[in-house]
């Protein structure tokens, strides 16, 4: 087991050189001059030499290359142009915002979604399958930021339940993780992003529990479970539920992966400081550090947590070992 | 070689067809005879997204082209990839539009005049991309920049301005109108300055709050990038240092010069001025404001080539303290922006602090102490920025401070104004957005007041003077009659701005200094584009199309 871990971290090392090798070329590809949004126009031209200069854009490619991997090693991202501060404290201050939201909406969804999915599949051919599955299937397929805009104006702008924007109000004080996170104020904030949010990732447990729980419901040993008379749910949640839930841990590990890039339409409607909105500013802002160092981490968690999921497999199902 | 063949091929095509019986060579004049094809445009639009009216208006504008005999096309591109295009070392390019914002300091004349007109600047990566060269207007423009006299500069000024109306080196398509709304159930006095819209500098001094809730939240859909005055690289960050330093001038809402750190200032001759400093200010730990702080910031902008004012400061040769509270700027030659553009934005900051600094222009100044009217409280990127009024100030603030807060996206900033979170919307609202307010379905935005004031900036279609058919002033003039400037005022931005005309480049929201004989050519009028192409030699060959005066 011990071995195959470590050779699997092995590999994902070597990818991620690679991928950071083509995230680093990727973005030197893109036309357009990197120092159109910082410096003005109307500034002189030195300027722009000046900028160029700073940023180590005047030199050749490789060496650039060379830097940035040397760097990388060292886990440094670099400075971010427009910041000008470190890449790994820029995304560190805004990975908490993001975690948070898509953490809560996956929790919502997961619940949902994984109970949800198993009651479906039991209660096949009913009514009341269909309308689950084509309740998952709007919000899946319904635009997000279209419905967070409509949630909005009908329980912040109509109802006035929630706040309509941002993640706490303004003017708050509050140093700490504790004080800033922790509270009712930001709780009421998070209630709306979080329920939207949760409703778009819904389909994904839903569904695929309901089909993992369809296979398992013809196996002999559910049908041996009837006959010995076992009560409904029994069978339902301790027998058939926990076989099939191994395809939703995949699906949750890897959205776990992918979370902490957010939700970037979700994180504009509501004015969510997230990590998201940052990253597309980065890429469209040619903040080239900024944007390398977020996909690079990025990918780096999405491996982790594939190979999360697959040792997780293991345990959940004894038959799967990693000899 | 090509152009040879080409002819050829034409020329056969018109015997042909003058063989088939069809007689109807223009005007009875062969092709051959006629001067060469005008060369097929490009113009450089932009994305739909980025801005819809000028790419719908390029559009308008090749169709005209097209209808004299122009071979034109559109070609919508990405903003990063046309400034590396217009600035770039080819210079390749025929036409393109682009705009130039209205910021406080291009209030003052020279900008738009020398920067972006004088040939000294036509050279590739210089800002006069339209490669217009004029010595007669360079002179006009060298003059006054020198001149400081106001009176005086304000007639070069017209003068300037007259030139360029009459050669079209751009054309003018539209100005956008700084509409912006604010809570008037909580807030009265503000005032809506050019280039500068409601979050100006002078509305935090004089609104008053007309409720017990004395702060005043501010929306941006901007997020502010750094602390660091030297590093700052946008307006938006501007928008909050001037309220939290102090500068030695300010321009007042009429745009005048008004001394502010600053008791006045004294043109010794063209190069010297002595600026006098206010005293008894103290910065926001306490510490006394002194000249040496002044010479100390101006020394430090200037040595760490700080981009962002690097045009304003290269005049200064060096900065003396003469006394206790007198300072005097050396300048390299006569700078009459001098007063207006550099004295009014460059920020004291303390010399005790900063001194202290190994690198300045990285250091990240988290909790910026300045002396100006508001103290500086928090930031939280990507949130807010937070603000309370300095009771120890020389003016009285009226209220306890201000939360400069940021959104998403402008529908978030509309949302927020509505439901009362926000008081101020510090950036020009969409069209949408202002029918919207203006509706006022079921009174919901009855506690907001609209407040408009035309843009100083512009957006235009630049055209390449280095190349045919632009360097020709008759084509430029002829096409200034194919743009629709009232489609593009009217229908495109639902009557909210400006129209534009040929060589407009400071607009009648800058009072003082447009001249109110500009624009001459401003009409859309595609016959009269016709009869002035005729004039100037232009001809149409036997398929319509046009080709350059002969030579």
């Amino acid at each position: 087991m011990l071995k195959y871990i470590a050779r699997r971290i092995g590999i994902m090392l070597l990818m991620i050189v690679l991928i950071s090798t083509m995230i680093f070329f990727l973005f030197r590809a893109i036309p357009g001059d990197p120092t159109a949004y910082v410096v003005d126009p109307s500034m002189p031209q030195e300027a722009r030499e000046l900028m160029l200069e700073r940023y180590g854009l005047n030199d050749s490619k490789w060496k650039q290359y060379t830097i940035f991997i040397k760097d990388l090693m060292k886990l440094d991202f670099g400075d971010s142009f427009f910041y000008g501060r470190p890449v790994g404290q820029i995304i560190a201050e805004r990975v908490p915002a993001t975690l948070i939201l898509m953490l809560s909406a996956m929790a919502v969804a997961y619940l949902i979604g994984v109970f949800g999915g198993a009651w479906m599949a039991w209660r096949r051919g009913t009514r009341m399958e269909s309308v689950g599955i084509t309740f998952a299937l709007i919000f899946r397929s319904a635009p997000t930021f279209w419905v967070g805009l409509m949630a909005i104006l009908v329980f912040a702008t109509k109802f006035r339940w929630f706040p309509p924007q941002g993640m706490r109000t303004a003017g708050y004080t509050g140093e700490t993780f504790k004080e800033v996170f922790l509270t009712l104020d930001f709780l009421k904030h998070l209630i709306l992003p979080t329920i939207v949010s949760g409703l778009y990732f819904i389909a994904t447990p839903l569904l695929t529990m309901r089909n993992s729980m369809l296979e398992v419901l013809s196996e002999d040993y559910i049908e041996m479970a009837h006959a010995k008379g076992l009560r409904e749910n029994t069978i339902l949640y301790r027998h058939a539920a926990r076989n099939a839930l191994l395809p939703v841990v995949t699906a949750g590990a890897l959205f776990i992966g992918s979370a902490i890039g957010g939700q970037v339409l979700l994180e504009v409607v509501f004015s969510w400081p997230g990590l998201g909105r940052e990253i597309v500013q980065a890429v469209t802002r040619h903040d080239y550090p900024l944007a390398q160092g977020a996909f690079i981490i990025i990918s780096a968690i999405m491996m982790f947590m594939n190979l999360v999921a697959d040792i997780l497999y293991g345990i959940l199902d004894p038959r799967i070992s990693y000899e | 070689m090509r152009r040879k063949i080409f002819i050829s091929i034409m020329l056969v095509l018109v015997l042909a067809l003058t063989a088939c019986g069809s007689k109807d060579t223009a005007g009875g004049q062969d092709d051959d005879e006629m001067g060469e094809l005008v060369p097929s445009i490009t113009i450089l639009s932009s994305l739909p997204e980025d801005n819809m009216v000028n790419y719908e208006m390029v559009k308008e504008v090749v169709e005209e082209l097209k209808k004299i005999g122009v071979d034109a096309k559109a070609e919508p591109t990405d903003f990063a990839v046309l400034i590396d295009i217009i600035y770039g070392d080819d210079s390749d390019y025929d036409a393109y539009t682009i705009g130039w914002s209205g910021r406080v300091e291009r209030l003052d004349p020279d900008m738009f005049i020398h920067s972006i007109n004088h040939s000294a600047n036509a050279d590739a990566g210089g800002n006069n991309t339209e490669k217009y060269r004029n010595p007669e207007f360079d002179a006009i423009a060298d003059a006054q920049r020198q001149e400081m006299d106001m009176d005086k500069r304000q007639e070069l000024v017209f003068e300037a301005q007259k030139i360029l109306a009459e050669d079209v080196p751009r054309i003018t398509l539209y100005s956008r109108a700084n509409v912006q709304a604010y809570n008037k159930e909580k807030f009265k006095t503000v005032e809506n300055i050019p280039g500068e819209g409601l979050f100006n500098e002078w509305t935090p001094m004089i609104i008053e709050p007309t409720t017990d809730d004395k702060i005043l939240r501010v929306a941006s859909d901007v997020n502010l990038d750094t602390l660091n005055p030297m590093k700052a690289k946008s307006v938006y960050e501007w928008k909050n240092f001037r309220l939290i330093y102090d500068k030695l001038v300010r321009l007042d809402p009429s745009i005048e010069p008004k001394p502010w750190a600053a008791t006045g200032w004294e043109i010794v001759d063209d190069t010297t001025i002595d600026v006098t400093l206010r005293e008894g200010m103290k910065f926001h730990d306490g510490k006394p404001v002194t000249v040496e702080d002044v010479k100390y910031t101006f020394d430090a902008f200037i040595e760490n080539n700080v981009e962002y004012f690097m045009s304003f400061l290269e005049p200064i040769d060096n900065v003396e303290i003469l006394d206790d509270n007198t300072v005097r700027f050396n300048l390299k030659n006569p700078y009459a922006p001098f007063i207006t553009t550099t004295l009014t934005q460059i920020p004291i900051l303390p010399k005790h602090i900063w001194e202290e600094i190994e690198d300045p222009l990285n250091y990240e100044n988290s909790q910026p102490i300045g002396s100006g009217p508001f103290v500086f409280e928090n930031f939280r990127p990507g949130e807010e920025l937070v603000a309370k009024a300095n009771k120890d100030y020389f003016e009285e603030v009226k209220i306890d401070g201000y939360i400069y807060r940021i959104f998403g996206a402008p529908e978030g900033i509309l949302t927020a104004l509505e439901v009362g979170d926000i008081d101020l919307a510090s950036e020009d609202l969409i069209p949408a957005h202002i029918e919207q307010i203006k509706a006022n379905e079921d009174d919901k935005y009855s506690h907001l007041e609209l407040t408009e004031v035309n843009d100083i900036g512009f957006f235009y279609l630049g055209m390449n003077g280095d190349r045919q058919p632009f360097n020709n002033k008759d084509f430029r003039i002829a096409t200034a009659h194919l743009v629709d400037y009232d489609l593009a005022l009217d229908v495109h931005l639902n009557g909210y701005g400006a129209r534009g005309g040929g060589g407009l480049v400071i607009n009648d929201a800058n009072e003082f200094w447009h001249n109110p004989e500009v624009p001459i050519y401003d009409t859309y009028d595609p016959d009269r584009a016709k009869e002035i192409l005729e004039e100037a030699g232009f001809t149409w060959d036997s398929d319509g199309r046009l080709r350059m005066p002969k030579e």
